[in-house]
């Protein structure tokens, strides 16, 4: 036993958590489960049926109208398609929120496994798993509001600080160059806990005894966090990505309390500019295209994400 | 099962022992986010302990320039309306300890049907085999991308025509079978369990009820507290179809209710004290739970399975 | 299998068991209920005050009162009308109405006004006017109206030795800013202690700023921010008001306005558009001692006289190139939903809160101005009694200097041309001649 090398023992060991978490049953006929599967699909699929398929279909029939809210739809073809490709403020909206989106799921997914894994390497103490989660207890709109103002240039308590170590104040919301990747920092506070814990949930299942045998042979934190964490985490972590992604783009609330869309159209995100549409100026029909398109590239996204993260398996290789 | 977890426990141990710098450097990182995590409730509370009216002028001041009480006796609905406005707050009426509860059961109603009910359906994508499985699943997972602006008006109108407007019903029914982040979330730690220990189960003769509830359940304890953590905030924090849905002063649900402080008029502002004591009071009640109910969760349906 | 069935069962009938006890709410049996929607709860308590006494002189109709923030309002208005299941009553805004009117969301109001007999030259002259649409139908009776006008702090002006009578007659105009400029330069101060018309002044150093900058995007209109300058030009936003169909951004004299305004910033008198947007909003700065001077509306009287350590006075907005002040003049009115089931008791609560006896209560509580001059002399005293005089905002309805708010159809697409179109002026990332392109935009939605 001894004999062996960290390697081996580490490929020893994984091998056998990975055998563990194959959970594929085996084949059977071909209908397989399908009865007992409807059984246990009843109760959601009435919920996606009713609340989510029927407002999808009706949004896609809208696209296809001109309709204000207060009158009755009418058929457009595909007019509102034809003026979304044409509209700069479209591809305006599109570039401010994957700017966003960038910043914020590259910055948050960086803190929040650091977080986990320092959680988990470190303590098991429920109590920091309950104040990292804190912020997103907050609800978005309050938590937007608070950095509104601690971010302030004349009287916010951070260029109060700032001003005490001489630094000159920023108007970090105020300037066309800060003010989308401030929202989206803003928004990585909030979140960061909650993808942490997301995150530790997958390193619960990786089996402790992969890290006791590369412990034992002296495998520094380092190694065992590139040769076993990272590789066995894969699935939850691309779960966690298309999660968040998919709500990142959502971006709307902290946009609607602070900038509003502006300096100019700088914080102008998809939703925001959807919403506007929709409910300021009425153009619902118009603002439906927008959102099937948007569906659109959203659902190729996670496609693509879940195909090349190939989320269903794990593996060590 | 019994074995991983003692495992586990020693191989805890073991690391514990083991001091170096790296260490010393990994806890430094995790204090410094702990800070950047609570300091922000910090200036909350300092803002919820201060009055509107000096606000402005001690904006550097690092504790409450004028301690008062006044935000909370306003959230609390016990303050007078000249108390009130004295501390630049507004006229409306707070129920607080009504809307404590209509939010404590909606929250709890959406939480325990909706996890129930997408573990159902978790189970059927992550441990059944049947035809256009994959297909049915990315289906579900599209609904994610639905924003919210538009699922709200149709489904405004659903519930409108089901006679369920200003009724507790009303406010959960959408939330209440599925959310595809919840079906999402447990079918991918459903697919871990490992085949081995569901087989024993099918020796035994045991049914997929049966398999569900006595060991895919069981043992994704862990999972399932987690989700139904994060069920239960975003319940708690649901603000916009509640408003929409729940207008009763009967059904008014926190988040809604506290609303006020948020924008009392279109142009003077938020009432930040009464604004941040708000938040603080209602975060209070999730804390509560979970410190009390948390460690019970996950202990409860780990027992049950390993029987 | 029986603890699997004996959940699903539960679960199944929770949500009937749900429906069942939310069902509850008090079905009012005698009588009707009349449900009525505003947005500032500060005005809760008077109306509530108002729908008692309501109650008391009509037995059979009850008031129940609902408020929302602002920004809820619209959408969850919205949201009720398409599923028919708006309030009877609520409280509407210009920049909604004709949008409403138009697609037959709310009742022409001038059977009911006639058959009753209401007279609507018993509101202050003109606010009555902007509520009759293009077609000449009323849509609304005024209840509340505003004017803008200028805030100081009294201790930063004796400070810089202008004295308070100083401040009511002084004069603007677009190419040096008169004593009106004189008088802001005077008050900026930077770090070092140098008054803005002082050699050696820092403009990247400021302290305090003579003008504060709203935070709000004034979009096309510029309210609080800059309608009283334009205006003053003898400029008017369109064509015709009400129910103009061509925009004057064009107009040279409005260009040379939003030329000099920025210039302000640009000197160092006020601060920059990232500055004011950054996160507090243009009171709060004022009542921090950031801003000597800030022009709003009357609406904000309470707030800028509620800062504690800040000593507030008012002043009519300058006198401009044509001779005369200038400000806006707006006001709110209750509207009846369409789709309402109560349409007669619905109109009898419009019209008392359109009455002498309501706006007289809301006077009381001295927080907006009533429409109806009696109820207004009750506000005036009311405010006097706080140590608040309004002669500044009511001054320019006695000189007649009020232009009406622009009331068009499109309000929100031309807001969201304008929006970024003024941002990007104000932040110098494009010159006032650019908005000759905005306004044809502007325009091409009325052909």
């Amino acid at each position: 036993m001894t004999a062996m090398t960290t390697r081996a023992r580490l490929q020893a060991a994984t091998a056998t958590a990975r055998r563990r978490q194959v959970g594929d049953p085996p084949r059977r006929r071909r209908t397989g489960d399908l009865p007992v599967a409807m059984a246990f699909l009843l109760p959601a699929a009435v919920g996606f049926a009713v609340f989510y398929l029927w407002p999808t279909l009706r949004t896609i029939y809208l696209s296809f109208t001109d309709y204000s809210l207060l009158t009755p739809p009418e058929w457009v073809g595909v007019e509102n398609y034809r003026r979304v490709l044409h509209d700069e403020l479209f591809w305006n909206a599109l570039t401010v929120t994957v700017e966003y989106v960038v910043v914020n799921i590259a910055v948050q997914t960086v803190v929040a496994l650091g977080m986990a894994v320092l959680m988990h390497r470190l303590t098991r103490s429920t109590m920091i798993r309950g104040i990292l989660l804190l912020p997103y207890l907050v609800a978005n709109v309050v938590v937007a509001l608070i950095w509104y103002t601690m971010l302030d240039a004349q009287l916010g308590i951070v260029n109060q600080a700032l001003t005490w170590v001489g630094v000159d104040p920023v108007a970090f919301f105020g300037e066309t160059a800060t003010a989308t990747p401030t929202i989206a920092l803003v928004n990585v506070w909030r979140h960061m806990g909650y993808t942490a814990l997301l995150i530790f949930a997958g390193l619960q299942a990786i089996p402790a005894s992969v890290y006791e045998a590369a412990a034992t042979d002296g495998a520094s934190e380092f190694t065992m966090f590139r040769k076993i964490t990272l590789p066995l985490l894969r699935p939850a972590l691309a779960l966690v990505l298309v999660l968040t992604i998919i709500g990142s783009f959502q971006i709307f609330d902290a946009v609607a309390v602070t900038t509003k869309g502006g300096p100019i159209n700088s914080t102008r995100v998809i939703y925001y500019y959807i919403y506007e549409q929709a409910f300021q100026r009425f153009n619902f029909g118009y603002a439906a295209a927008i959102c099937v398109a948007l569906f659109a590239i959203l659902a190729s996204l996670a496609l693509m994400q879940l195909k090349l993260l190939r989320a269903g398996d794990s593996d060590l290789d | 099962m019994s074995q991983a977890l003692s495992g586990r426990a020693a191989g805890t141990r073991s690391r514990r022992r083991r001091l170096s710098w790296q260490r010393m450097a990994a806890w430094a990182i995790l204090v410094t986010l702990i800070l950047i995590t609570l300091l922000p409730f910090y200036w909350m509370l300092r803002i919820s302990l201060s009055s509107n009216r000096n606000l402005s002028a001690h904006a550097g001041s690092l504790v409450p320039p004028e301690f008062t009480l006044g935000a909370f006796r306003r959230v609390l609905g016990i303050a007078t309306l000249e108390e009130a406005t004295a501390e630049g707050g507004s006229g409306a009426q707070i129920n607080f300890w009504r809307y404590l509860v209509n939010s404590v059961l909606t929250s709890t109603v959406i939480t325990v049907c909706q996890v129930f009910f997408s573990a159902m359906a978790a189970y059927a994508f992550a441990r059944l085999r049947w035809p256009g499985r994959e297909k049915v699943f990315f289906v579900f997972l599209t609904a994610l991308m639905v924003p919210p602006i538009f699922t709200a008006l149709p489904n405004f109108v659903t519930v409108k025509q089901l006679g369920l407007l200003n009724t507790y019903a009303g406010i959960v029914l959408p939330y209440l079978f599925m959310t595809p982040f919840a079906v999402f979330f447990l079918r991918q730690f459903f697919l871990n369990i490992s085949r081995e220990v569901e087989e024993a189960a099918i020796m035994d003769g045991a049914g997929h009820a049966r398999r569900f509830f006595r060991v895919i359940v069981p043992m994704s304890s862990a999972p399932i507290a987690t989700i139904s953590l994060l069920v239960y905030i975003g319940a708690w924090n649901e603000y916009f179809w509640p408003l929409l849905v729940g207008q009763e002063d009967s059904v008014r649900v926190l988040t809604v209710a506290l609303g006020i402080f948020r924008s009392q008029t279109p142009q003077a502002g938020p009432d930040w004290a009464g604004l941040m004591a708000a938040t603080l009071l209602a975060a209070l009640p999730v804390i509560a739970l979970f410190t009390i109910f948390g460690r019970w969760i996950v202990n409860s349906i780990q027992f049950s399975g390993i029987k | 299998m029986r603890r699997f069935r004996r959940l699903a069962a539960i679960a199944a009938m929770l949500p009937l068991a749900l429906a069942g006890c939310g069902g509850g709410a008090a079905e009012n049996t005698e009588g009707t209920e009349v449900t009525y929607w505003l947005w500032d709860s500060n005005q809760l308590p008077a109306y509530q005050a108002c729908a008692d006494a309501f109650h008391a002189a009509n037995p059979t109709i009850t008031v129940k009162i609902s408020q929302f923030g602002w920004a809820d309002y619209w959408t969850s208005l919205t949201t009720n009308m398409v599923s028919g299941t708006a309030p009877d009553v609520f409280t509407n805004h210009l920049n909604y109405y004709p949008e409403f009117a138009g697609k037959n969301q709310i009742l022409p109001l001038d059977d009911l006004v006639s058959t009753d007999g209401v007279k609507t030259d018993a509101y202050a002259p003109g606010l009555a006017d902007l509520w009759v649409s293009a077609e000449g139908k009323r849509y609304g009776l005024p209840k509340d109206f505003d004017t803008v006008g200028i805030f100081y702090n009294k201790k930063m002006l004796a400070d810089a030795g202008i004295s308070e009578d100083e401040m009511k007659s002084l004069s603007w105009n677009p190419t040096d800013g008169g004593s009106y400029e004189k008088v802001i330069a005077r008050l900026t101060v930077d770090k070092s202690g140098k008054r803005g018309d002082e050699a050696g002044f820092d403009k990247s150093n400021v302290k305090v700023y003579g003008l504060g900058l709203d935070e709000n995007n004034g979009a096309g209109v510029g309210q609080q921010m800059w309608s009283m300058y334009a205006l003053s030009t003898g400029w008017e936003y369109t064509d015709k008001n009400p129910w103009g169909t061509r925009f004057q951004y064009d107009d040279q004299r409005f260009q040379q306005m939003v030329g000099w305004f920025r210039g302000l910033i640009d000197k160092g008198y006020m601060p920059s558009l990232a500055i004011s947007r950054s996160g507090t909003s243009v009171n709060d700065a004022f009542g921090a001692g950031r801003y000597a001077l800030s022009t709003n509306g009357s609406w904000m009287i309470n707030t800028y006289y509620g800062y504690q350590g800040v000593e507030v006075g008012t002043a009519p907005t300058p006198i401009g190139p044509s001779g005369k002040r200038a400000t806006i003049y707006n006001g709110l009115a209750d509207s009846i939903y369409a789709g309402t089931k109560h349409k007669d008791q619905a109109w009898q609560w419009v019209r008392y809160l359109a009455s002498a006896d309501c706006q007289k209560a809301v006077g009381e509580k001295a927080v907006v101005f009533p429409a109806i001059p009696e109820a207004l002399t009750i506000a005036e005293q009311k405010f006097a009694a706080k140590g608040v005089d309004i002669s500044a905002f009511t001054v320019q309805i006695h000189e007649n200097t009020t232009s009406l708010y622009p009331i068009t159809d499109h309000a929100s697409d031309i807001s969201a041309i304008m929006s970024p179109a003024m941002d990007a002026v104000l932040s110098f990332k494009a010159d006032p001649s650019s908005l000759s392109k905005a306004n044809d935009e502007v325009n091409a939605l009325f052909r």
